[in-house]
């Protein structure tokens, strides 16, 4: 109780701190009010009639009852909407299963650990696509809402990633000059431009470097995009741990006869992932919460599935229902990311000490 | 050390000729295809669409190289307003979640942990369906004194133009220059003689003398011009349209956030050995934060700083999804209209570039000078 009534006391302690408290106070209160009779007090609850929602201003819950699967999966088709499950259940694992592998709750090694990832992306394009194993086919205009979401962000954090190690290995070395620079030019220019340059870039000027006649639907053409755009974000982390390994590492390996590839693969390219984890998962952050842009090219993720659930006639004014759905789906899983890189970075300063 | 030969130089080489050469080749024949030559003539053509704002005159019979320009300024025009908004709201969150009140901090921290997982286009869209919800049309607008808000647009009072308001505003300048003068010369005098001058006072004065001064000899006519509704819309006065307002509260608040987290890590990463050192020499609580505290904190805040401002530059680009006339934005309708993709995102990227490194050079050199002031290299 003494920190309870110390914390209280703090809250006025000064002029400044009073000030300070009453003004963030007041804000408070004026916004928990508005929160609280949006969520509470003005909501129409999933038992009350649906035409409620047209006179009370509060949170519509017998639209969220209509509309949350439109809104998970959009026009996928309805039928075989189980298997649209099953892919995102499958991918959210895999991530799960990378934040553990990343704060040392799982260890596996590295072989099997890229050999799951292998097999679960496969499979998870093969629930969607399916065409293969008996499932029919569905095109990819119809990979909607959470899954196409969940794919896109994590099939280019993975592509993303072997791009970065090499982008990052190619602009440390010294031996090649050449190849540094274009390395350097590349990372620096793809972190100058939006990524919805880069995005547009995937849909309309890569069909146009394919060879005449090939086709490329705007989903995989958008997931190179990013693959190459991340790539650029993850070199630059990456090169921030090889940068701080000492010298001596790589000294110690070659006097051990190690070669420049055993050298990197088993020695260095380990601590320095160790090592830039913490930014590396600022970036995935990013680079996961970017993934939403993908909705200005008409891929139809949860933004774009949500504006679908309120173009609905008999929903017109329910648009702040579907997008909040939404931000509660990006503020929780945000929210676990977030947690694995404080954790990162708390285990990284008692390194340190 | 004798020359080899570099075989991952040749290789790299090799590989990025072949594939330019093999792109380039597809594109050609794609576009002969199309029935399109290569080049940037087009952007000579007439464009023949609108856009929803423009600073500078602009109609559908101008060219696309005009419209592109248009987008160009209203994003810059964009990202500078909400570049000041960001840098306010984050020293101020900054200041107060390091500050004496657990209220505050619990404020503070709240407010960086909301939009740091959220995604902006997601923020953008929920500013906008409850601005557009949420405001009264035109006719029934709330108004603040001479402001008025609709769900439309914000209109502002401003000053009518006049060709004499030119007297003002460069004396302003003229003023900025000379209170920069003065200060140098006070503290040269100061380094030579050991006398010191007033610096603060003459700033204020010149400032505000000199344009008063400019405003009273130049006799130009103040005259006010306030919005007033008259039939559909208001008149007179500045309209800010109201993506251009939703635009900038997304990018205000969400790298308000992020510059918050800056500034805090900036002041906490003073060492209180520092604190203490400046109040065993006697220093007030203000001195100390203005002498000693506040020259490191800016010292480490500027790196991390410039990265905020070139993505708070490149963020302004979500502005397509709430149909705000950005350069992106304008961009994605060219491509529509013209089947131009390659020359049209060669461009757009070019600029976008040449805006980050304009801001990164300048942020760049302006940290330069304030290492070389503590005699760092």
């Amino acid at each position: 109780m003494t920190s309870v009534s110390a914390w209280a006391k703090d809250l006025f302690a000064t002029p400044l701190a009073a000030f300070l408290t009453l003004a963030s106070g007041a804000f408070m209160a004026w916004l928990g009010w508005h929160v609280l009779s949006w969520f509470v007090l003005q909501a129409v609850w999933p038992w009350q009639p649906a035409g409620a929602c047209d006179v009370q201003s509060g949170l519509c819950w017998p639209f969220l009852v209509e509309k949350t699967r439109l809104i998970l999966f959009g026009t996928y088709p309805f039928d075989l909407q189980w298997r649209a499950s099953l892919a995102s259940l499958l991918l959210l694992t895999l991530a799960v299963l990378t934040g553990f592998q990343m704060i040392g709750r799982a260890r596996l090694p590295v072989l099997v650990f890229v050999a799951i990832w292998m097999a679960g992306l496969t499979l998870a394009v093969l629930l969607l696509g399916g065409g293969a194993l008996g499932l029919s086919s569905v095109p990819s205009v119809f990979w909607n809402g959470l899954p196409i979401l969940i794919f896109l962000a994590i099939a280019a954090i993975a592509g993303a990633f072997p791009v970065g190690v090499l982008l990052a290995l190619a602009r440390d070395q010294q031996t090649y000059p050449i190849l540094r620079r274009f390395a350097t030019i590349y990372i620096e220019v793809a972190r100058g431009v939006p990524m919805l340059t880069v995005i547009f870039v995937g849909v309309f000027v890569l069909p146009l470097m394919l060879p005449t006649g090939t086709f490329i639907a705007p989903v995989p053409a958008v997931l190179v995009a990013l693959i190459f755009f991340h790539g650029a974000y993850f070199a630059e982390d990456l090169r921030g741990g090889l940068q701080s390994l000492s010298v001596g590492q790589r000294e110690a390996a070659s006097s051990l006869g190690l070669g420049y590839w055993q050298t990197t693969g088993l020695v260095r390219l380990p601590q320095a992932i160790t090592r830039s984890l913490p930014s590396l998962v600022n970036s995935i952050i990013g680079a996961y919460k970017d993934t939403s842009l993908v909705v200005v090219v008409g891929i139809h993720d949860m933004i774009s599935t949500a504006r679908m659930s309120f173009n609905d006639p008999d929903w017109r004014t329910q648009a702040l229902e579907a997008y909040v759905f939404v931000g509660l789906w990006f503020f929780l899983s945000c929210a676990f990311l977030s947690a694995i890189g404080r954790r990162l970075q708390m285990e990284r300063e008692t390194d340190q000490l | 050390m004798p020359r080899t030969f570099r075989i991952w130089d040749a290789v790299a080489v090799v590989i990025l000729f072949g594939l330019a050469v093999l792109l380039v080749r597809n594109v050609l024949l794609n576009m002969q295809d199309a029935g399109l030559e290569p080049g940037f003539g087009f952007l000579l053509g007439q464009a023949g669409f609108d856009v929803s704002e423009s600073l500078i005159p602009y109609s559908p019979d101008d060219s696309y190289a005009r419209v592109v320009l248009t987008g160009l300024i209203n994003t810059i025009v964009l990202a500078g307003v909400s570049l000041v908004l960001a840098t306010v709201l984050g020293v101020v969150g900054g200041l107060v979640s390091v500050g004496p009140s657990p209220a505050g901090r619990m404020l503070a921290s709240g407010y960086v942990e909301l939009f740091r997982n959220l995604p902006k286009i997601l923020v953008l869209l929920i500013f906008f369906v409850v601005a557009v919800n949420g405001l009264p049309p035109v006719r029934e607008a709330i108004s603040l004194g001479p402001v008025h808000i609709s769900n439309r647009a914000l209109y502002l009072p401003t000053l009518e133009w006049d060709r004499l308001l030119w007297a003002p505003i460069l004396s302003v300048l003229l003023a900025a220059a000379i209170a920069i003068g003065w200060r140098r010369w006070v503290l040269v005098r100061f380094a030579r003689t050991g006398q010191l001058g007033p610096i603060a006072p003459v700033t204020v004065g010149v400032l505000i003398g000199l344009p008063l001064l400019a405003v009273v000899v130049s006799d130009v006519p103040i005259i006010p011009s306030t919005p007033e509704l008259q039939g559909f819309d208001f008149q007179g006065g500045v309209r800010v349209s109201l993506q251009f307002a939703v635009m900038a509260a997304m990018l205000g608040l969400y790298h308000g956030a992020q510059i918050t987290e800056v500034v805090r890590g900036g002041i906490q990463s003073v060492p209180r050995g520092q604190f203490e050192a400046a109040s065993a020499l006697g220093l007030d609580r203000r001195r100390t934060m203005r002498l000693v505290v506040l020259p490191q904190v800016l010292r480490i805040v500027i790196p991390p700083m410039n990265n905020q401002y070139v993505n708070l530059i490149k963020n302004t680009s979500v502005g397509i999804a709430v149909g705000y006339s950005d350069l992106m934005s304008v961009v994605g309708t060219v491509i529509n209209q013209t089947f131009r993709p390659l020359e049209m995102m060669l461009v757009t990227m070019g600029l976008y570039l040449l805006l980050c490194v304009a801001v990164t050079s300048l942020l760049n050199q302006w940290n330069a000078t304030l290492r070389r002031r503590e005699g760092k290299p």
